[in-house]
């Protein structure tokens, strides 16, 4: 069957690298780059399926499917099983690692190796696209998943992260565990398994991305062979279904008890007007509100400085923005001994920001610190194809960040300021020690 | 395959090992300070690295120094304690985006490695001893990191089993020390203290990226200037060689929803010794790996754990084993684990096993090549045990070792130690 294959070479001179892009039928996109002089090689395959990814419209029918909380993670975890047994396996004969991932929004399948590169992305594509569920390997994993809930149970920083979550939405998704909890994924079987499978393992909702020392048109003739032979038709339209959330929090705040040496302290400003922003746009304001957060929070700016000295933070302590298509929200937070103090000290630095402004001079730098922290992370394999794919499922190209970054003006970040770290919309999460 | 290094002497006596590579985007440097880990020093040593960082002569307050790193293209830089046996390591390292990457020149390599040099030689002294304020703030944010160990109940729990197991040697001294010395120190004795161990201890630099070995040369001569005197000879041992009369065990309760079991064993083999590569591999099919004899058994065949895998603390000859487990099966669990190891003594290896391990070893070795800080860590690994191996002299080992060097290796390991942290009740099927 000849198929050809659309592709482009896009150039990123200014960190001297190239590229490749294919979109292999029907419908996959494909990603090479090469790095030279490496020894590693690394693939990530991923499907645009995630947690909040529970409630879709099957095609013609109008029927309406709502999926237990878990599924997407479950899939993940039951794909490294088939009839012969276990995938790490096949890749250990190769001395490869493997591994996976389920984040809010997409489910990654990767593997690093030194050596057999062809083999072992052979082995990727078949594992990936070959499922595998019975009854006796879907109760196996209740158990082992069971055990991965329990520990996250017990981890501070993941349950001060998800009471947050919980406090900002009132319906979407993004508030629940990507893992589910015992009840839910004890509700799974391997119909359903199958059913989503089928819905979002198809090439059409995928994608591959490949870096190290390789050659992409060996690799783009490798993957194409292998999904046309599985004869797969054009996928037909996935409807994600979201709730209607409200632009309001769900609770101001929530306070829970845990085995911890301090409190721990997460504030979060829910931003929904992301919702209407897409590619370049929505990283344009992704990457305006980092430089704004970083004129405020930055540990080289007073307020940072401030609370450290008076230890009301560590150097951990941390402000970051997260935009997806249908959330976004800023989190603010770290240990403290005394979270009533700090959140009384974060606002009025919030509102003296708005009051006071900000120089030309903190823009500036803190754009240059964003640029070159970003190039610098261009070492990491993981990191360039992990994030790339990340960024393709929302919408966005990781590659525009540069020019993206410097686009952006000082007035729209003190706009931003003024629509989204509004008080109206902000909740504040909890953990204090446990008295035994 | 691997770069070729370049090493060297400085006027003040550390030596300067740099290590071209043109693949990186970045420079990265280390400089690292070395110190026998002992339970009256250990503390002091805990707190050099914030209290260094806080203020140096040439960026007198945090700002100052953030501010310097923001304009170097967002440098990253870092400071701690690291324990490799019974050795405390200080550790300044820096990275930064390479300047032909963003329009810079040479001038790049010597503001990273004058921040860096600046920070450890050259530090902010008033009256005879480090700010005060700056001690004082960082004694409590010290106190803060030694108390929340027990946040992360897995680390709290393999802690907690080194500090049984190893209660009468310096080993168990936890790397950040105790709380009890914070009281004593005070800004003249952490100065007095940090201005001898940086005169005579041993002290390494490390450079990758992209240079010419004369430039880094020149650099850090100019850069890493700070005088040194006469130099102690050399650091305690670790003490490796441990025969445990009998198995302790230790149960803690907390309130907590996952138990943790950490099982720690003596290998009674030394990072220089001729078994240490067998040991390697052992380690490897015992738990290093999914497709190791722990993970096969005790997760995919009998569902009882998310994590389970063995370790090795190479400097010390220690190999541990850590799960997270409900605590209700830790018989089981517990009776799955030993049964595995007994395989090992008993050289019950398939060749699939071996092959495969070998594998793993030599594709993580190779990775490693591909990030600065790990070719840096082999690098120390080799100072602190005693004796360097050559990525090809490791493969080469790996690739030769055979299942009666495993065995011999097996035959040695005995168990010392159990510990297991666990919940409140013993069954708790839905939380609380």
């Amino acid at each position: 069957m000849a198929i050809k294959s659309r592709h482009s070479v896009r150039e990123f001179s200014e960190l001297q690298e190239k590229l490749f892009c294919y979109t292999i039928y029907p419908g996959m996109p494909l990603y090479v780059l090469p790095k030279p002089g490496y020894q590693k090689k690394y693939a990530i395959f991923a499907a645009h399926f995630g947690s909040i990814d529970n409630r879709f419209r099957v095609d013609g029918t109008g029927e309406e499917l709502i999926l237990p909380e878990g599924v997407a993670h479950f899939l993940e975890h039951k794909l490294f099983e088939d009839e012969r047994g276990n995938v790490f396996d096949r890749f250990a004969a190769y001395g490869a690692s493997s591994n996976a991932f389920t984040s809010f929004t997409y489910t990654g399948y990767l593997f690093s190796t030194t050596d057999h590169f062809p083999e072992c992305l052979e082995l990727l594509l078949d594992f990936v696209q070959e499922p595998y569920f019975t009854e006796e390997t879907v109760s196996k994993e209740q158990g082992i998943i069971g055990q991965e809930i329990r520990m996250y149970e017990d981890d501070p920083e993941w349950r001060v992260y998800f009471d947050l979550m919980q406090s900002l939405y009132h319906r979407h998704p993004v508030r629940e565990d990507i893992a589910g909890t015992v009840e839910s994924i004890a509700r799974i079987t391997p119909e359903l398994l199958y059913h989503c499978y089928r819905r979002f393992y198809h090439p059409g909702n995928m994608a591959l991305f490949v870096a190290g020392d390789v050659d992409p048109e060996q690799v783009r003739r490798q993957v194409e062979e292998n999904i046309a032979r599985r004869n797969y038709r054009e996928l037909g339209e996935i409807v994600r279904l979201q709730p209607n959330e409200p632009a309001t929090v769900a609770r101001q705040r929530i306070t829970r008890e845990m085995v911890v040496s301090e409190p721990l302290f997460n504030l979060g400003f829910k931003d929904p007007a992301v919702t209407r922003l897409e590619g370049d746009a929505l990283l344009r304001r992704e990457s305006a509100m980092e430089i704004m957060l970083d004129m405020i929070f930055a540990p080289s700016e007073p307020l940072f400085n401030e609370l450290y000295e008076d230890t009301l933070i560590d150097d951990r302590f941390n402000a970051g923005y997260t935009a997806e298509k249908s959330y976004a929200f800023v989190l603010i937070g770290g240990e403290t001994r005394d979270p009533e103090q700090l959140y009384e000290r974060i606002m009025e630095a919030i509102a003296r920001a708005k009051r006071v402004g900000f120089s030309a001079e903190q823009f500036e730098r803190h754009r240059r610190d964003r640029l070159g922290s970003f190039m610098r992370r261009f070492n990491s394999l993981e990191f360039i194809a992990n994030n790339y794919l990340a960024y393709l499922f929302r919408g966005t190209d990781l590659f525009n960040y540069p020019a993206v970054l410097r686009q952006i003006t000082l007035e729209e970040v003190q706009l931003l300021l003024e629509e989204v770290l509004v008080p109206e919309r902000h909740a504040v999460s909890i953990i204090l020690p446990k008295k035994s | 395959m691997t770069a070729d290094s370049y090493g060297t002497v400085l006027p003040n006596g550390i030596r300067l090992t740099f290590i071209p590579a043109a693949k990186f985007k970045t420079i990265s440097m280390a400089l690292f300070i070395h110190q026998e880990l002992s339970a009256d020093k250990a503390t002091l040593t805990a707190l050099l690295p914030s209290v260094l960082e806080r203020g140096s002569r040439l960026y007198p307050d945090n700002m100052a120094l953030r501010r310097a790193l923001e304009e170097l293209y967002g440098a990253e830089l870092s400071t701690d304690v690291h324990k490799k046996g019974e050795r405390h390591l200080l550790s300044c390292s820096l990275e930064m985006i390479h300047g032909k990457y963003v329009g810079e020149g040479e001038q790049m390599l010597r503001r990273g490695l004058s921040i860096l040099g600046g920070i450890m030689g050259d530090p902010l002294v008033v009256d005879g001893g480090f700010k005060e304020e700056y001690v004082a703030q960082e004694k409590e944010q010290l106190a803060n990191l030694i108390r929340g160990l027990i946040n992360d109940k897995a680390l709290y729990a393999v802690e907690r089993c080194l500090q049984i197991m190893c209660a009468r040697e310096r080993y168990g001294v936890f790397k950040y020390g105790r709380l009890e010395d914070l009281e004593r120190i005070s800004p003249a004795s952490l100065w007095r203290y940090y201005r001898e161990i940086l005169s005579a201890n041993p002290a390494e630099l490390y450079v990758v990226g992209d240079l010419e070995a004369r430039q880094v040369e020149a650099a850090a001569r100019e850069a890493i200037y700070f005088h040194r005197g006469p130099q102690r000879d050399g650091l305690p041992e670790t003490e490796v060689y441990v025969e445990p009369s009998e198995v302790s065990f230790v149960e803690e309760r907390l309130p907590v929803e996952q138990a943790k079991l950490v099982m720690g064993y003596r290998t009674n083999i030394a990072y220089r010794d001729p078994l240490y590569i067998a040991l390697v591999v052992y380690n490897g099919i015992l738990g290093g790996f999914p497709h190791s004899k722990l993970f096969l058994n005790v997760r995919e065949k009998a569902s009882l754990a998310y994590y389970v895998y063995s370790r090795l603390e190479r400097h010390k000859g220690i190999l541990l084993i850590s799960a997270g487990i409900d605590g209700s099966k830790y018989e089981q669990v517990r009776q799955i684990i030993e049964q595995q190891v007994e395989a090992m003594a008993h050289g019950q290896i398939s060749d699939v096993e071996l092959e495969n391990t070998r594998r793993g070893l030599i594709n993580q070795l190779r990775a490693g090549e591909d990030n600065p800080y790990q070719f840096i860590n082999r690098q120390l690994d080799g100072e602190v045990g005693g004796r360097h191996y050559t990525i090809d002299e490791l493969i080469r080992g790996i690739e030769e070792v055979g299942p009666e060097e495993i065995k011999a290796a097996a035959e040695k390991i005995r168990l010392d130690t159990v510990y297991l942290l666990q919940g409140e009740e013993r069954t708790m099927p839905h939380g609380h």
